[in-house]
């Protein structure tokens, strides 16, 4: 592994057509590879949304790789310790860009019921660390909550969401 | 047992102070106020009498630091429990790692939360706590770390060593076993040394009971360890309620069981399911969620909660069970039942399985007592010793079932051990659901602010892991003095370098997977 | 007309032949991974009692799209420390030999790019060089797991290799050629799996799946135990060609077996290219079957059966076919 800064191999491209744009962007959309990062309890219920009753593999979000260079998306799902936080940073670093980071569960939100008045171990929330897209609560969200943030997620990415919530009428 | 052990004690150690406490209210049988100089011939003593070290613990009574030592037997129950004080200022006790190898870790931590140096250890150095810390956390006061302990804080460093191919196994793991990270010095494929690094989800347990009330403290222990999550719940609860000799309606520990039994089939499915998948065959770990979803569809019909559950109150529980609940589970025990021999023959009897998994990983049932350890990894080796029949609680008295015992220790022992629990676990539900008595869930006049009487407790019960300990000093404010946790996990996972040191490294993920660990329970 | 007539007569109508055939083999090889990946995806699912893909188009068949266009978007990153020549090298040297192998094979008696009369000599000796360009990965990529990960890999492509070539030979010497149309055109009397070469197909299978790295065999990329083997280091459009790389050797070894026991191209009522595929696809179910049945056999005992149990068993029935054809 290097030490330092990692080179990066692609510059910015000189034209950017819209078009392309948005078609690379739907497809980025439907099929986000988590990664596997399961820290406490919430990630029992990521894996819960990854079996046969919940299946995020509809969603084509089945391919959780194991190494973050393949990755594109990190479910930060438990309590980030002081002790942990420097491999979480590594990690996020590692990962190719486009990235995008969910905050599962009430610990990586805001450091869920673990913080209290005169705690010396956690990160108060992971977006002290590394800039998070979507923030999921509760302690632990249920596997629809999980869905349901990655189709934020989606949204997020491409602009409309694919299971619309009814308007109002009235 | 408990006069011989008297008898022993007063004759082989001089000037040792025992008497005897009452097992009902206190959790253990003798109480012994120990001497510097005779603290390792106490626990030699203990050693040679076949007791191993159940735990180890400390407690900050701001005039003296007290060392707490928990010896039990396998065979029959005595526990005994050792106290030694020490002076604050400057704390310096003897070692017992030489005599039992699990007091290497306790000892260890015991020195970076209170500060307490032991004298003749051979590598003190932190365990759990981050490398910024600058005072012992769980002191009363706040107690700056010495600079003798800030040269300690950073000297695990397995890159610098030239000779040795390291690798990491974990923090971030493929698999499930949590934050668990493994040190691997590796000869080709095989392993020289293997050393856990532990403290990536220490989630302060212990600090925050000193600051919540107790029943404040009430989501903790399932977080602790969220698999187990009603065992935990239910060791917490009936701690409290022994401290405070609140007396729990006859439905109540009916339902206890069942619920804690239901659980406990919850845990030991997804077991099944992680164990496979780290040897890499992908398809029965979907298949055991599947028949987990079904018992969490119950629990939360009852609960609430899908995972961390928290239906245990002090005095019972906080919801009666109503008819569905009773009829949901007759049908899932029926339909888990039929599901056996599909897991039977998807599995156990599948050639490769039983390759990677007979006759690896194998512990000497002569060693489980230097470690402490318990559960199905104990009872792999043929000690047959669960909680649940040798000391009681909830209405495991009133339903009958026996323990599977294993013959030779290795993973296959464990997996099977396992498996015949789950089924073991249904007999009981049958049984308890078909006696279940009528009356109320919850003892009436429990005070909502609980102040329980001064006093120290110890109470154990058999998580889907092993033996967990509770242990609570009251002061008789509203917030425990100290609530200490023994967990299975770290005890069993002691082992693991032991075993772990000339195999494989295939075969030492397969041993790690076989002793299920639940890593927030470590670190707690 | 005249000017393409002119066209080809300039340029030789082998060259022109080479040309068509060239694209489309790579039609087939790029296709052939979408498919791929469509099915395994889909397969696991419904073996695991859950659908696969399913709302990215239509029974989501447009996600190996989606998957290869957010790969292609993806950026490239290069680790400091790497090795570049080799690092750079590997995903490229990975993806021709399965180019090459396709030239060779016969999908129809008249649909071959070109009939090489070595030819599965030719598919042998570039599938041993898939083996260098995963050393070339593991070293290049400064990673501890990707060493381990190609270590590994080399030793069982190493061992599994020898009972492929042995279990061949015996067809071989039914042949008496190398070249594979010959092989295909000799059966019209009858398969080679039920005409006495039953356990060379037995340990040609096993030995196949061996080679493509997959379960039960698939340590080089063992998830649980080494984060992700050889191509730990490779993001983006470079890891797609390992991917790619990994499903064309699947379809490859399918059907390179049809071809040798299952007749190939031969078959009733439908045109040849169609039992092709049904015969080297239904190959390729049965080893993504396997994928969701078996867990990873350990190591030693993977070398140990290679060494100790195939290997002896290919010698004997070489021995026997070559006794009972001399009688």
């Amino acid at each position: 592994m290097g030490k330092g800064g990692f080179y990066l191999e692609t510059k910015a491209p000189i034209i950017k057509f819209a078009i392309a744009e948005k078609f690379l962007n739907l497809a980025r959309a439907n099929s986000i590879w988590p990664m596997t990062f399961g820290l406490a309890c919430c990630a029992i219920e990521m894996m819960a949304a990854a079996m046969a009753r919940f299946d995020i593999a509809r969603f084509g979000a089945e391919v959780f790789r194991p190494s973050p260079r393949q990755a594109d998306l990190m479910i930060v799902n438990g309590t980030v310790t002081k002790k942990m936080a420097p491999t979480v940073v590594t990690l996020f670093e590692q990962m190719p860009s486009p990235k995008w980071v969910i905050a599962m569960g009430n610990c990586a939100i805001s450091g869920g019921p673990f913080a209290f008045e005169g705690q010396y171990n956690i990160i108060e929330g992971i977006d002290k660390l590394i800039p998070v897209d979507v923030y999921i609560p509760g302690c632990p969200p249920r596997p629809e909550a999980l869905l349901e943030g990655l189709m934020k997620l989606e949204e997020k990415i491409t602009g409309t969401r694919r299971f619309p919530i009814p308007e109002k009428k009235w | 047992m408990v006069k011989k052990t008297i008898e022993d004690i007063k004759n082989t150690l001089k000037n040792v102070d025992v008497s005897e406490t009452s097992y009902v209210e206190r959790g253990y049988h003798l109480a012994i106020e120990a001497q510097k100089e005779n603290v390792a011939a106490i626990a030699e003593f203990f050693d040679k009498k076949g007791f191993y070290l159940a735990d180890l613990c400390c407690v900050d009574y701001v005039d003296y630091l007290e060392l707490v030592y928990f010896f039990n037997n396998h065979r029959e129950l005595c526990r005994v429990k050792v106290a030694f004080k020490v002076e604050p200022e400057k704390p310096a006790a003897p070692t017992i790692s030489h005599i039992y190898t699990i007091a290497h870790w306790y000892e260890r931590e015991i020195h970076e939360f209170f500060g307490v140096y032991f004298e003749g250890h051979p590598h003190l150095v932190y365990l759990f706590l981050h490398d910024g810390i600058d005072c012992y956390p769980l002191r009363r006061n706040k107690v700056p770390v010495t600079e003798d302990d800030k040269k300690l804080l950073n000297s695990f460093k397995p890159e610098e060593y030239e000779d040795g191919f390291f690798v990491n196994l974990g923090p971030q793991h493929p698999s499930t076993h949590g934050v668990l990270r493994v040190v691997v010095d590796m000869d080709g494929e095989y392993i020289m040394s293997a050393e856990p690094v532990l403290g990536y989800l220490h989630r302060m347990h212990e600090k925050m009971a000193e600051n919540r009330s107790y029943l404040q403290f009430l989501p903790n222990p399932p977080r602790m360890d969220y698999l187990g999550a009603l065992n935990f719940n239910l060791g917490h609860v009936t701690a409290v309620e022994k401290l405070c000799n609140i007396e729990v309606p006859e439905r109540a520990q009916y339902i206890r069981t069942i619920t804690a039994e239901l659980n406990r089939i919850s845990s030991h499915l997804l077991w099944v399911g992680a164990f496979v998948a780290d040897l890499g065959g992908l398809t029965p770990f979907l298949y055991t969620f599947d028949d987990r979803e079904n018992i969490l569809d119950i629990l939360e019909g009852i609960t609430g909660s899908r995972l961390t559950y928290c239906y245990f109150r002090f005095g019972g529980l906080y919801n009666d069970v109503d008819d569905t609940f009773i009829d949901a589970t007759k049908q899932f025990i029926k339909r888990l039942r039929g599901r056996f021999g599909m897991y039977e023959q998807l599995v156990t009897k599948n050639v490769i399985f039983i390759n990677r998994v007979k006759g690896i990983g194998v512990l000497e049932p002569g060693r489980t007592p230097k470690y402490g350890c318990s559960g199905p990894v104990i009872r792999s080796t043929g000690i047959p010793f669960d909680i649940r029949k040798v000391e009681p609680y909830a209405a495991y008295d009133k339903v009958g079932f026996d323990i599977p015992v294993g013959t030779s220790g290795d993973n296959m022992d464990r997996y099977m051990i396992r498996i015949r629990e789950m089924e073991i676990s249904l007999n009981i539900i049958e049984e308890a659901v078909a006696k279940l008595p009528s009356g109320p869930f919850k003892a009436e006049k429990v005070p909502k602010k609980l102040k329980p009487p001064k006093g120290d407790v110890y109470h154990t019960i058999e998580s889907p892991r092993g033996e967990l300990g509770v242990y609570i000093v009251s002061d008789e404010s509203d917030t425990p003095y100290r609530m200490r946790w023994r967990v299975p996990s770290y005890s069993n996972l002691m082992t693991f370098p032991y075993i772990a040191k000339g195999t494989l490294i295939a075969d030492a993920i397969a041993t790690l997977g076989s002793y299920d660990l639940v890593i927030p329970e470590i670190d707690r | 007309m005249c000017e393409l007539t002119n066209i080809i007569n300039i340029i030789g109508k082998e060259t022109v032949r080479a040309i068509i055939g060239l694209i489309g083999v790579l039609i087939i090889v790029v296709g052939n991974a979408l498919v791929l990946t469509w099915v395994e995806r889909k397969i696991s699912g419904h073996i695991q009692r859950r659908i696969g893909p399913k709302e990215v188009g239509p029974f989501g068949l447009i996600q190996p799209i989606a998957d290869s266009l957010k790969l292609l978007g993806k950026e490239l990153i290069t680790p400091t420390n790497v090795e570049r020549p080799l690092y750079y090298l590997a995903p490229t040297l990975i993806f021709i030999p399965v180019l090459v192998s396709f030239i060779v094979i016969p999908f129809d008696s008249y649909l071959q790019v070109k009939d090489i009369n070595v030819g599965i000599l030719v598919i042998l000796a570039f599938s041993s060089l898939s083996v260098l360009s995963i050393l070339l990965a593991g070293w290049g990529s400064n990673n501890k797991y990707s060493l381990i990960g190609a270590l590994r890999s080399v030793a069982q492509n190493i061992a599994y290799e020898i009972p492929l070539l042995l279990s061949i030979l015996p067809v071989i010497f039914m042949t008496n050629s190398l070249s594979l149309k010959d092989i295909v055109e000799v059966q019209r009397e009858g398969w080679f799996i039920w005409k006495w070469q039953f356990f060379a197909f037995l340990i040609y299978f096993i030995a196949g799946v061996a080679e493509t790295n997959r379960t039960p065999f698939d340590l080089p990329e063992a998830e649980s135990e080494l984060v992700a083997g050889f191509h730990t280091e490779y993001s983006g459009m470079r890891f797609a060609l390992f991917f790619l790389a990994e499903y064309t050797n699947i379809m490859i070894i399918s059907a390179i077996a049809t071809v040798f026991f299952l007749g190939g191209y031969l078959g009733p009522f439908f045109p040849g290219i169609v039992w092709f595929f049904i015969k080297t696809y239904f190959l390729v179910f049965v080893i993504m079957w396997f994928r969701w049945t078996f867990p990873r056999v350990r190591f030693d005992q993977l070398l140990n059966f290679s060494w100790k149990i195939l290997i002896p068993v290919a010698f004997m029935n070489l021995i026997v076919t070559g006794g009972l054809l001399k009688l």
